[in-house]
């Protein structure tokens, strides 16, 4: 609980983790304050979505610290020795880590409403109502307000995502993570869910996005990470390393890119 | 107005199908071409083959209406036979509990062989392979003879628990189960992985996601197979007559192991089968339509008062340009 009096709200340091034979994250640090937008970019392959994975304990890590809030996540320290939490200790931190998923992962049998209000009335325990009304008022936020009776599949896949960012809004949560929230869309449809991402990050909330938008990241972040091969490259205000980065790879990244 | 006179040229004169495609003054020139006015192959290969099924089973009618030892009369007589009428009744309660049982049997075992625990995951595959394995007959018979393992249960005397419709019960229940956890987890295992990590980001545990996100979206999957291992409980329930079950099946053969009327009663149960079958079909396809609504495809919603699709255009719209 140390770290919570200062304002570090992520804090993740020499994390390992291999999946199978591959060592996808190789000893990353990466610090992200309170209120602060990261933007992480790297080559397809780099560990960017294992890392928001294992931020909030999908997958467990195999070695480093990763702390939300100061809360350690996944694990627990007794007597000297990290143990594994149990489930239900992890499920708890988890409600406070927000996460908007590449492919949306609405859930297909409940209503656009639905969707937000379950995890406050069936989670958190809150009254219906006063869910009802929060979760309306979030997708005013996001701009679904008309759609609120449609099923996912009734959406299109730039609204449905709006959705998916209303609904882990809904929680409250402290961090908010975007696995390549974009990456599954038309083109056409990308805009709308940048500039409900960009609203978000206008109501102060804490955000750390995995994006291959590097006009977003110029433009909202005040940092931006660049990973390759599981490390961390480049960590610096965004228009430092989006402008004049450091390493030659991701230079030459930016350039494929652009 | 060089339309006009495109109407009132040959096109007049051809056959009012093609009328309705001529176009108007003052209209956008059709894009249209004229339709083809082509005459469809004859089919000659149905055409032959509906001739010749028409006359063997006209051939195959005349000889058995009259057949003499097939006495459509006495078929008459006991179709609704009170004897026969209560076989319809157990054959229908024996196959409706049974299914029951054996769906909720089968969500324990699914959830068991699909759990994070390899234990109850080898519990439950070991279940699945024993019941699936088994036929449905032998265990119908084991069941019925359990006295010779356990002479008491509980303190009760066996064979007074025991009776042909519980020990068919029982049978039927379990080796269904075993089918229908299979069943089960194909339709759990149909559902994205997307909606697990989505379950479990909002807070939930695994069990819980699983049981409260995948479970009930894997319901429109599990539906339609049900709906045939039931019609195929139907006809199961008839292995029960070997230990007298007391079921349709067994109250033919006691009627026509008086009567020796055999061929009549084969008919009335062939009969009550196909109705009850047929009926079952009807209820599975309305239970399909019910929980296919949230899909794409089908397009009306569940509730009532969902809003014309035409908005979404809009909101896409301004969502994109705001």
């Amino acid at each position: 609980m140390g770290a919570a009096m200062t304002n570090t709200m992520l804090k993740v340091e020499g994390v390992n983790k291999w999946l199978g034979e591959n060592h996808v994250l190789r000893g990353v640090d990466i610090q992200v304050r309170k209120g602060e937008i990261v933007c992480v970019l790297g080559p397809s392959g780099s560990g960017k979505s294992t890392l928001l994975r294992c931020i909030n304990h999908l997958d467990p890590v195999d070695g480093g610290v990763i702390e939300v809030a100061g809360e350690r996540i996944g694990y627990e320290l007794r007597g000297g020795v990290l143990y594994e939490q149990h489930e239900r200790a992890v499920a708890k931190a988890r409600q406070h880590i927000g996460m908007v998923f590449q492919h949306f992962n609405l859930f297909g049998n409940m209503t656009a409403l639905e969707n937000v209000v379950y995890g406050p009335v069936k989670i958190l325990k809150r009254p219906r109502k006063q869910s009802v009304d929060k979760a309306e008022k979030l997708l005013a936020l996001v701009g679904m307000s008309e759609r609120a009776d449609a099923y996912p599949s009734q959406l299109s896949g730039g609204q449905q995502q709006r959705v998916a960012i209303a609904r882990a809004l809904a929680m409250e949560p402290r961090l908010m993570m975007f696995d390549e929230p974009t990456s599954a869309l038309d083109p056409e449809l990308v805009g709308e869910v940048l500039t409900t991402m960009r609203k978000v990050a206008e109501e102060g909330m804490t955000m750390l996005v995995v994006t291959h938008e590097i006009g977003f990241a110029r433009e909202v972040a005040d940092r931006v990470v660049f990973m390759d091969q599981g490390r961390v490259l480049e960590d610096g205000p965004a228009r430092d390393v989006l402008d004049n980065p450091r390493h030659d790879r991701t230079a030459a990244f930016l350039r494929r890119v652009r | 107005m060089s339309t006009l006179n495109f109407e009132g040229s040959e096109q007049s004169e051809v056959s009012p199908v093609v009328a309705h495609y001529v176009r108007r003054p003052g209209e956008e020139p059709a894009t249209q071409p004229t339709p083809i006015r082509a005459k469809q192959r004859m089919k000659y290969g149905q055409i032959v083959s509906a001739l010749i099924v028409a006359v063997l089973l006209s051939m195959f009618t005349a000889s058995q209406a009259g057949n003499a030892n097939m006495e459509w009369g006495v078929a008459a007589q006991f179709m609704f036979h009170p004897v026969i009428l209560g076989g319809v009744g157990v054959t229908i309660q024996l196959s409706v509990l049974a299914m029951l049982i054996s769906i909720v049997l089968a969500f324990v075992i699914a959830l068991m062989i699909q759990s994070q625990n390899k234990v109850a995951s080898v519990i439950g595959r070991v279940y699945v392979w024993f019941f699936r394995g088994v036929p449905m007959l032998v265990q119908v018979l084991l069941w019925y003879n359990l006295a010779v393992l356990f002479p008491t249960i509980f303190g009760y005397s066996t064979n007074s628990l025991i009776s042909g419709f519980s020990a068919g019960l029982i049978a039927l229940s379990l080796a269904e189960s075993g089918y229908m956890a299979e069943v089960i987890r194909g339709g759990m295992l149909s559902v994205p992985t997307g909606q697990m990590d989505a379950g479990m980001s909002l807070g939930l545990t695994r069990g819980e996601a699983l049981r409260k996100i995948v479970l009930p979206q894997s319901i429109r999957v599990i539906i339609p197979p049900t709906g045939n291992q039931f019609i195929g409980m139907l006809k199961a329930t008839s292995l029960v007559s070997v230990i007298g079950g007391s079921d349709l099946l067994t109250r033919a053969q006691l009627v026509y192991g008086q009567n020796f009327k055999i061929l009549p009663l084969l008919i009335v149960a062939v009969l009550w089968y196909l109705i009850l079958v047929t009926v079952a079909s009807i209820g599975q396809h309305f239970l399909e339509k019910h929980f296919n609504v949230s899909q794409p495809g089908s397009r009306q919603a569940r509730r009532k008062k969902q809003r014309p699709v035409i908005t979404s255009v809009a909101v896409a719209v301004s969502g994109g340009t705001a």
